[in-house]
């Protein structure tokens, strides 16, 4: 499994929409708020609170997606997952946490025109 | 706006995310659909309820309920159960969509969207809807007449007769029947005879906005009466007797027809009010007008008049 040994250093993430007219000012829209979103997935985290983190990375792997971030849907995905195994370890779980957290940051709105 | 067409078909999201309104808003922009959004199970079963739009896009997952729990309160409500469903979920458990497609959902997207099939699969459920809306519609029609046929009678009867008890109201029902209907179809050919039937129903038709006609079978009608007590609605049989037996035929001028009327008023029926007992009651009556001299409108007497004045 590869996953980020720096997450700090990712490249900017596109929305793969960025030049639908039907959509760019919602993804402009979206990048605003994920700022707002990553403060409650870390609430969360540290709050332990499960049920939580779990509506928030499900409703960001139903929708990232649909805003052309499929790797903030991805990484939300794979959190999910681990939050439902009982037997999640915190280690994995703060791992995907940070993971999603660092995809979320990366994203960046369309240019302007 | 001048070119709205009032028929736009009527959408309803129910989905606990705001992110998944504005994206399907915006996905669905350019389609010819109303889209309302709702955020919770139970706005969402109210909304159906309240306004029977004609497609729900449903999330499997709500904060208040699962999607499967509010399809399942869709199908066991008379008024939502035709509502189209398609299950809109980021779970893409094969189970899930087998339990979702069991219980009545017409379709599966899964989330995140496609967009083409997204739309694909909106207009498809729209299509489906319209065209069997359009066959439950024709099944209950009479082909030569256009009246409603035998199966919806009987269906907006029961529910005239449950509506008149729950609320009070009076009810009547008339049978109408051609009369020596057969010597006319034997002297001058069934082609004919269709076109009798056919100017009787429009005649039939033609009463009060709120009367409800339909072909009972043969050369007998039925004429449901709401909001009426038997003088009323012999009342009205007594126009519907009176303009039958105007009707003349330019290339037959020597053809005349009538027609009986039995009448049955609900609150005059002996027992428990019920849907058969009114027809078997109108059925009497009319059978009474038929042995008496045809050509009229007979009342059914009242079973345990005068029973009304006691409550």
């Amino acid at each position: 499994m590869d996953s980020n040994p720096d997450a700090e250093a990712r490249p900017p993430l596109h929305s793969a929409y960025e030049n639908d007219p039907d959509l760019r000012d919602l993804v402009v829209l979206f990048v605003d708020e994920l700022d707002r979103r990553v403060d409650s997935i870390r609430q969360a985290f540290l709050a332990e609170d499960v049920a939580a983190l779990q509506r928030i990375s499900h409703q960001l792997k139903g929708a990232a997606g649909g805003y052309g971030f499929e790797p903030i849907g991805d990484a939300a995905a794979r959190l999910e997952y681990e939050l439902l195994h009982d037997e999640a370890e915190l280690s994995a779980l703060a791992e995907r946490v940070e993971d999603l957290i660092s995809c979320c940051r990366s994203a960046v709105p369309p240019a302007d025109h | 706006m001048s070119h709205d067409d009032p028929i736009r078909p009527r959408v309803l999201a129910i989905d606990d995310s705001d992110l998944v309104h504005r994206l399907l808003r915006a996905r669905l922009r350019h389609e010819r659909i109303d889209l309302q959004s709702v955020r919770t199970a139970a706005d969402g079963l109210r909304v159906a309820r309240e306004t029977v739009p004609d497609l729900i896009l449903l999330d499997i997952d709500l904060d208040d309920s699962d999607g499967f729990e509010v399809l399942a309160q869709l199908k066991a409500d008379p008024a939502t159960h035709d509502i189209a469903v398609i299950f809109v979920s980021a779970s893409n458990e094969t189970m899930d969509r087998v339990r979702g497609l069991d219980l009545g959902a017409v379709d599966f997207v899964g989330k995140p969207f496609d967009v083409t099939e997204l739309r694909a699969r909106v207009r498809s459920a729209l299509r489906m809807q319209r065209l069997l809306r359009m066959l439950s519609q024709r099944a209950q029609l009479d082909g030569l007449t256009g009246l409603w046929n035998r199966a919806y009678l009987d269906d907006r009867l029961r529910k005239e007769v449950a509506g008149a008890l729950r609320h009070g109201t009076p009810l009547s029902l008339i049978l109408c029947d051609l009369d020596r209907f057969k010597s006319l179809n034997d002297t001058f050919g069934h082609p004919f005879g269709d076109e009798v039937l056919e100017r009787a129903a429009a005649i039939l038709v033609g009463g009060r906005a709120q009367d409800v006609a339909c072909r009972y079978g043969g050369e007998e009608f039925a004429v449901i009466v709401p909001a009426a007590h038997a003088d009323e609605a012999a009342g009205v049989a007594e126009r519907h007797r009176s303009r039958i037996e105007q009707v003349t035929w330019n290339e037959r001028p020597s053809v005349r027809i009538s027609a009986s009327f039995g009448v049955a008023d609900l609150s005059g029926l002996d027992g428990d009010p019920t849907p058969e007992k009114l027809v078997a009651a109108a059925d009497a009556a009319l059978y009474v007008a038929k042995t008496s001299g045809r050509n009229r409108v007979v009342c059914a007497e009242p079973a345990e008049w005068p029973r009304q004045i006691a409550g």
